[in-house]
């Protein structure tokens, strides 16, 4: 009895035999794949991060990098990216440009990696994006926009945090249409940067379109009290006013709105949501506050990917920081990285990881923002917005609408 | 009829062994930039701490701050002036390589001598108050130039340029463009050695040794007719020329730069790197210039070394990594201040009289 | 509205003050010019936090806790690092005033995150309306303390046997050391005050923004406070930091927010060029 079952056809185990080598052969191909010139070893890829994580900007940067490190931890602790878990090489630029130039090289020659996210500093942007553009690395998810490095369009250059021009349009217009003035008069509340520069013009641009007008008012980063912008405020009664800068330009323009007895709405850019900040605000003054942002940070909504961050948060002992827009732009960024590179397929390389996104992909976030449209001419980024505020009584945010209902105003 | 008075520095040794070790030392410096590029030595790969976590950008970046090392040792050290205000003089030259460069497109030598220049008018200017006050209020007084010079150039910047900052192109010698890190390597190598050189032979002149003769006892200078504040003049100028070359060739490195990047931070960094080297010592300049810069990204690198783990350790090493790395190093300066004066050229020169002295008595 | 910028000025320059005092007490005592006297500013905030906000604590009893910590961080740093240095030139011991605060500026981001903090105090947050005038009561309160601050200080070094003792041992080393002062305790009470009155800076400071160690910098707007109203002189430091106050409002109003640093800066160069020992300061014998 056994006879029939034991001698089996020599031809037949042969097959099988060089069957089962093949595709041992093939798997262990597919698992050896390593370029260690560019950060793709048998079982990882080093992804690296530039941003400030102990400088004056690393209140937000560096949130932004725990939010990316802990997608990237729940990505891994899923087995990872096509068998390979992602190893987060985080470099601190200390928001000098001198050491963004050090780091650019360290992350490109002495500890390779595939693509860099993050780089947070414009300046270091601007000052490295003749050796971007000229390099190999792409960067996904880029945490600021500037032009030297957006325009032209470059295949190896995708941005990660909320467009500027349609963050204006989508403020002004949800604003004009609450309010329900016809021509509107709007105060830009900036610190003296170039981003605040520029951001005042994009609302001038927007405000035109409804025959209204746009001024701006300045102050120092490091400024203490507000009392001549709010009284410039005072001279000029706008309808409504925007807010560029850091935490500390809100609250104390909205304290400062407060003390004399001004009831105008302000709306932040998207930067400058955190608990916080609302907390610093104060339940007086903090109503008339809100931000326009294409983030949804943690508990403003209930939809899969909120919950699915929030979850990891706690896990990861980052339950202080899921409120925060930063985190949630940072674990947005590593859901963008992590789709790059599945696209980039089995055999990773920076320039397979090129081509693979310059074709155009959209990254779904599962609610955290709009989905995110890369084309092969445009890799501006997360460019669909709501307003959302705060309900001191809940301590929770507020989401207006969905971002579909803010499409209108995108024209 | 005046006995000679000694050179300042070591006897010129004519063994053949001094030789030998300049030729090594010559023979490592041009390999350096090769090894560091290339990350590996004879076809064998050298992984990153193996190079102590340190690129040819670091390098490069370390040379250029070395200028407003040594210029401010020469100046410290030797005319005995204290300036928390370098950082303005790189700012000086920063605004004077945007304008002849980017704006009126002069080539990159003439914009080099340029910058030399408006840095000499500078320091002239900025030394003035010391013909009225010493000490303190000196410092406190090139502390006050800082801040204005920076907001000059903010203006300058805001008013000229785009916000983001002033662009600079086209750092070329003749044909050669300066386009890669090791090109600035060669470039920038001689260019340190001789300010280098200079400051020594200008230490070992009949003013040098005036300078530091009043120094150390400005009465008795005074009264041998050696014009004090003259020289001290001088010495600001010069020593303001060589950062404001820095700060050209800092902006033409990292081809665009803005008002914030030469803060107060940038300009306690030159007073760290000369105490931490040794005040008055040349090569201490040079010593407290690598420290500073490249103790960190080692720092950085043996912190990474450390590997998974789990908990507060967790916690420390890798969500604040940077923060540690911060601690570590100031208390390391901290340290080094309280244990060694003299900076590591004095710990250098004490240890090598100490062998002098055990070798001649064994 | 004049009045009211001239109002904001006074309450933010009372708050310098009382920074620029301390830094003048601890100069005084030990000629040390301490570039961490805006960390110390941020260390008060970010105690404050823990007392008020996070642990609980009763107001006044977190306050004094607030005080009695830094004024012991102060003497441990004068034990454990300005004492040694004691002798050594200053440039010295300056570089050590900021390698130290880059260490505390590490140590507070990793104990409580680099993510700033709100702090709330039950101190009041409305508003004094006076006619046409509307104060902050924040701010009244805080220029109240300042002053309170300072009036009681200044009481202190001029009555009390201590503080005429601080006084002298601060003018003169050796002759204080040879008629048995402990010098060493004289120093350490200065230290202890200068770190104490930056705490209670930093706990308004906190609250009128926001705690983080950003702090350290409007902190360091007390040096050309201390420097422009007399380096050697109590009552200077108060009028120096007013004059900072008013100066940063009234320029920032009247002219342009960039143009309240350059003139504060050329104030400061002006006064060293004319009148090196401050408004208030005493002319020192022989070169300054």
């Amino acid at each position: 009895m056994q006879d029939k079952n034991t001698r089996q056809p020599k031809g037949l185990r042969m097959k099988l035999l060089s069957a089962v080598a093949a595709s041992t052969l093939a798997m262990s191909a597919h698992a050896q794949f390593e370029a260690p010139a560019e950060g793709v070893y048998k079982d990882r890829v080093d992804w690296g991060v530039m941003m400030d994580l102990s400088g004056p900007a690393s209140g937000s940067q560096g949130i932004w990098t725990n939010g990316f490190q802990a997608y990237v931890r729940s990505i891994n602790d899923k087995g990872g990216v096509n068998g390979r878990r992602i190893n987060v090489l985080a470099e601190d630029s200390r928001f000098n440009p001198a050491q963004d130039k050090i780091n650019y090289e360290k992350l490109s020659t002495q500890t390779p990696v595939l693509a860099i996210s993050g780089m947070g500093s414009s300046s270091s942007q601007v000052s490295l994006a003749p050796t971007i553009r000229g390099g190999k690395i792409p960067i996904v998810g880029t945490y600021t926009h500037t032009k030297p490095l957006a325009e032209p369009v470059s295949p190896l250059v995708y941005g990660g945090f909320c467009t500027y021009p349609e963050m204006a349009k989508a403020g002004v217009g949800y604003m004009t249409d609450k309010l329900k003035v016809k021509s509107p008069k709007v105060m830009v509340v900036s610190i003296e940067s170039a981003g605040g520069v520029e951001y005042a013009q994009f609302i001038a641009d927007a405000v035109k379109k409804y025959g209204g007008s746009s001024s701006l008012v300045t102050m120092k980063i490091t400024a203490a009290d507000v009392t001549p912008q709010v009284l410039e405020i005072i001279k000029q009664k706008p309808d409504f006013i925007t807010i560029y800068g850091v935490g500390n330009t809100a609250i104390l323009t909205m304290k400062a709105m407060h003390q004399y007895g001004l009831k105008i709405p302000a709306f932040g850019i998207s930067y400058l949501m955190s608990p916080q900040i609302y907390a610093a605000i104060g339940p007086d003054a903090g109503p008339n506050y809100n931000v326009i942002s294409c983030f949804t940070p943690g508990g403003a909504d209930q939809s899969a990917g909120n919950k699915e961050m929030m979850s990891a948060a706690d896990k990861y002992n980052h339950s202080a920081m899921k409120e925060d827009v930063n985190y949630v732009a940072g674990w947005v960024a590593g859901q963008m990285a992590a789709q790059a590179l599945q696209l980039a397929g089995t055999q990773p390389t920076r320039a397979k990881l090129v081509e693979a996104m310059s074709k155009g992909f959209t990254v779904n976030t599962n609610g955290l923002s709009a989905p995110i449209v890369f084309t092969p001419t445009d890799h501006a980024g997360p460019s669909r917005f709501r307003m959302i505020g705060y309900d001191y009584g809940a301590k929770k945010y507020v989401s207006f609408g969905e971002f579909a209902d803010y499409e209108k105003y995108m024209k | 009829m005046t006995a000679t008075i000694p050179r300042s520095g070591p006897p010129r040794a004519t063994s053949v062994s001094r030789w030998v070790w300049l030729a090594l030392a010559a023979a490592m410096l041009l390999y350096l930039p090769i090894l560091l590029t290339e990350r590996q030595i004879f076809g064998f790969r050298l992984s990153n701490m193996m190079l102590l976590n340190i690129g040819l950008s670091q390098v490069n970046l370390m040379l250029i701050t070395m200028l407003g090392a040594l210029s401010l040792n020469y100046l410290t050290g030797s005319a005995g002036l204290i300036s928390i205000g370098h950082a303005a003089f790189y700012a000086v030259g920063a605004m004077t390589a945007a304008i002849t460069g980017s704006q009126w497109g002069w080539p990159f030598p003439l914009v080099l001598v340029a910058a030399a220049l408006c840095g000499a008018v500078a320091g002239l200017l900025a030394g003035l108050p010391s013909l009225r006050v010493r000490g303190l209020y000196f410092v406190l007084s090139t502390f006050a130039v800082h801040y204005i010079v920076v907001f000059v150039f903010m203006e300058y910047q805001f008013k000229f340029f785009d916000v983001v900052g002033v662009p600079y192109k086209n750092a070329t010698l003749g044909s050669w463009n300066l386009s890669t890190p090791m090109r600035w390597y060669f470039f920038l190598l001689p260019l340190v050695i001789f300010v280098y050189w200079l400051l020594r032979n200008s230490l070992g002149t009949r003013e040098g040794r005036a300078m530091q003769a009043m120094r150390d006892h400005e009465l008795a200078a005074t009264a041998n007719g050696i014009d004090v504040r003259f020289l001290r003049l001088k010495a600001f100028a010069l020593s303001s020329a060589i950062a404001a070359v820095g700060g050209a060739l800092y902006a033409y490195y990292l081809t665009n730069v803005t008002s914030e990047f030469f803060g107060i931070q940038f300009a306690i960094q030159f007073i760290a790197m000369i105490i931490i080297g040794g005040m008055g010592s040349l090569p201490g300049a040079v010593v407290g210039a690598a420290v500073w810069l490249l103790l960190p990204s080692i720092i950085n690198g043996l912190t990474s070394q450390a590997g998974d783990t789990t908990g507060l350790l967790r916690s420390v090493l890798v969500d604040h990594k940077p923060q540690l790395v911060q601690a570590i190093f100031g208390m390391l300066v901290i340290v080094l201040l309280i244990f060694a004066p003299w900076g590591i050229a004095g710990m250098a020169s004490r240890l090598k009289a100490r062998l002098t002295a055990w070798w001649s008595r064994s | 509205m004049l009045i009211q910028v001239l109002l904001s000025g006074i309450a933010l320059g009372s708050i310098y003050g009382l920074v620029a005092l301390g830094f003048a007490v601890v100069f005084k005592a030990t000629d040390v010019f301490n570039f961490a006297q805006g960390m110390f500013v941020a260390f008060g905030a970010y105690f404050a936090v823990t007392t008020i906000n996070l642990l609980g604590l009763p107001f006044p009893l977190a306050v004094a806790a607030i005080i009695a910590a830094a004024a012991a961080l102060g003497v441990i740093i004068h034990i454990v690092l300005i004492q040694p240095l004691s002798g050594r030139p200053m440039l010295s011991v300056i570089m050590l005033t900021i390698a130290l605060s880059i260490v505390m500026r590490a140590v507070i981001e990793i104990l409580y995150g680099v993510q700033s903090r709100t702090l709330s105090t039950p101190m009041p947050t409305g508003i004094f309306i006076i006619g046409d005038v509307r104060v902050s009561q924040l701010h009244l309160v805080a220029a109240g303390v300042s002053w309170l601050c300072m009036a009681a200080f200044g009481a202190f070094f001029k009555f009390t046997s201590v503080g005429l003792l601080m006084r002298a041992t601060a003018d003169g080393h050796e002759a204080a050391l040879v008629s048995g002062v402990n010098v060493k305790v004289m120093n350490r009470l200065a230290w202890a005050i200068g770190a104490g009155l930056a705490a209670i800076g930093g706990l308004f400071l906190g609250q009128l923004q926001i705690v983080s160690t950003e702090l350290e910098h409007i902190g360091l707007l007390a040096l050309p406070a201390v420097v422009i109203g007399g380096m050697q002189s109590i009552p200077g430091a108060i009028i120096g930091g007013l004059l900072v106050g008013l100066i940063e409002q009234l320029s920032a109003t009247y002219i342009s927010p960039k143009s309240s640093d350059i003139l504060v800066y050329v104030l400061l160069l002006m006064i060293l060029m004319v009148r090196p020992w401050g408004l208030f300061g005493q002319r020192e014998l022989g070169r300054v």
